[in-house]
């Protein structure tokens, strides 16, 4: 059953109290007050408060008074103000005002109690979704902003290359020198190619759903040690995997093997030119329903100072490699979808170790 | 010879056709690459003394990991003037981003901005610019 509707109750005398909870408790969760302070002790303590009925005539403060003042503070629950028909005048300011959302008659019948609970409860929760439409959309603009920057770099940068060698070879007549520059231009395409690819990878894990199926990593790192053979032969880097899986593992294979491909190919990217036993390590051990997993490389490290920043959209700390600055912001958002968490270890010139943790689903 | 180059930029093929943009115009051009622009910063730090050369002109990147082109230009202008005197700054970019044509003009060490690719026209015509003003013998 879905959690009861928090409401609060705000009455100087304390038989109408009594009796609001006794008819209501039931069905909500029911918060009771004699004074204001009381009521705003109840407000700290529980943000959740959905819906807040209050009498209007109470020494020292009226209903319209609190109600007035809670707008600012207290946004969002909904207010209710109890009230006889003598006091028409002020609830109808007080409405037109917009410090109330709805009144109640005294004495109050329990059906319009509860027609005016349903009423407000749907405002607030509409109210809410609100809010969150609009956190989401402020987000997917200020990640829209950095897109069309990094449009004007990622993709131009290499097409303008493209362009200048296109450019320079109207005049180039050695074959030698030719061969080069389709060397360094085909590195520059591939470049923006990752960069398409990786832009694909962050719209569908921003906008695509979870498929959960039985994770056997055993058979899921098989398909790497195949990938990263082109740098365990040619770079002379010793790929290291160890698995250790007792038990079922439920995830999604797609953010899984971003996440895993993202770190490896760093790993191997990043390395230390002149360590001599270049290595990565791949650890995975499942172990009560949480599968941990390591990626260690004796690379280049990353400095103290660019650590807090390395998961940011764009973000590149190194100029060794062609990064995209996506790598890891799409480890991140991968490791969001599935409640993962992502720890960084690094010595510079010595190596970095990513840990990541993931719950079975 | 009384001119000099120095590339910075993060991309392989941009240094490339640059080097060879500027080896068109005369091969006896000298030119220095830097993929990594603090290294560059260090390097005109300890030979900014050379009296053969007149004037360096500097292609500068603007888009690139750890120190960006604004970034190099800040520490370029804390250097002593006499080393900055002797660098023709031009910002060389793919950006079309109007903040960064903005920020680019705002600060009194970059000389001239190029946008990417450059063509043998416009390099033309600074070099034509920069041998006028420094009085350049050729």
């Amino acid at each position: 059953m879905a959690e009861k509707i928090k409401i609060l109750y705000i009455d100087d005398e304390m038989d109408n109290l009594t009796g609001f909870k006794a008819t209501l408790r039931l069905d909500y969760q029911v918060f009771t007050a004699v004074n204001i302070p009381g009521a705003m002790e109840h407000l700290e303590k529980h943000a959740d408060i959905r819906v807040i009925f209050c009498d209007q005539r109470m020494p020292i403060t009226t209903g319209v008074e609190f109600f007035e003042e809670i707008r600012g503070t207290h946004p969002l629950p909904m207010r209710i103000l109890i009230t006889a028909y003598t006091d028409i005048e002020s609830v109808i300011d007080a409405i037109n005002r917009g410090n109330i959302f709805r009144f109640v008659k005294k004495p109050w019948m329990e059906p319009d109690l509860v027609s005016a609970i349903e009423e407000a409860n749907k405002f607030y929760q509409a109210n809410s979704m609100l809010s969150v439409k609009n956190e989401e959309l402020q987000r997917a603009y200020s990640e829209l902003d950095k897109f069309a920057y990094s449009v004007s770099h990622d993709i131009r940068g290499p097409l303008s290359g493209i362009l200048g060698a296109i450019n320079v070879a109207r005049e180039m007549y050695d074959i030698t020198e030719m061969k080069e520059m389709l060397f360094l231009m085909e590195k520059s395409l591939k470049k923006l190619d990752t960069y398409i690819l990786s832009m694909h990878d962050y719209y569908s894990l921003q906008r695509g759903e979870l498929h959960i199926g039985d994770i056997d990593f055993k058979k899921l790192t098989e398909e790497f040690k195949d990938i990263y053979k082109v740098f365990t032969n040619t770079a002379n880097i010793s790929f290291k995997v160890n698995i250790n899986q007792r038990e079922p593992f439920r995830s999604d294979t797609v953010p899984l093997k971003l996440i895993l491909n993202n770190l490896l190919s760093n790993a191997f990217k990043y390395q230390n030119k002149n360590t001599d036993a270049k290595m990565v390590e791949l650890t995975i051990d499942v172990h009560k329903g949480v599968a941990t997993i390591q990626v260690s490389d004796t690379g280049i490290g990353i400095l103290g100072n660019h650590l807090g920043e390395i998961f940011n959209l764009f973000y590149r700390a190194s100029s060794q490699e062609a990064g995209s600055g996506f790598g890891l912001y799409n480890v991140k958002s991968a490791l969001l979808k599935l409640n993962g968490q992502i720890e960084v270890n690094s010595v510079l010139n010595k190596g970095t170790t990513f840990k990541v943790t993931i719950p079975t689903k | 010879m009384e001119l000099s180059f120095i590339v910075i930029d993060d991309t392989e093929l941009d240094h490339f056709i640059a080097r060879k943009m500027i080896t068109n115009a005369n091969s006896a051009f000298h030119v220095r690459s830097f993929m990594d622009a603090s290294q560059a910063l260090e390097h005109i730090m300890v030979d900014g003394h050379d009296d053969s050369i007149k004037v360096v002109l500097l292609f500068l990147d603007i888009y690139m990991p750890l120190m960006n082109g604004f970034q190099f230009v800040e520490a370029f202008e804390k250097l002593d003037q006499a080393i900055q005197d002797k660098y023709y700054i031009v910002a060389l970019t793919s950006s079309i981003e109007i903040s960064d044509i903005n920020r680019i003009s705002s600060y009194h060490s970059f000389r001239a901005r190029i946008t990417k690719p450059i063509t043998a026209d416009e390099l033309k015509e600074l070099l034509n610019k920069v041998i006028d003003e420094y009085g350049i013998s050729m």
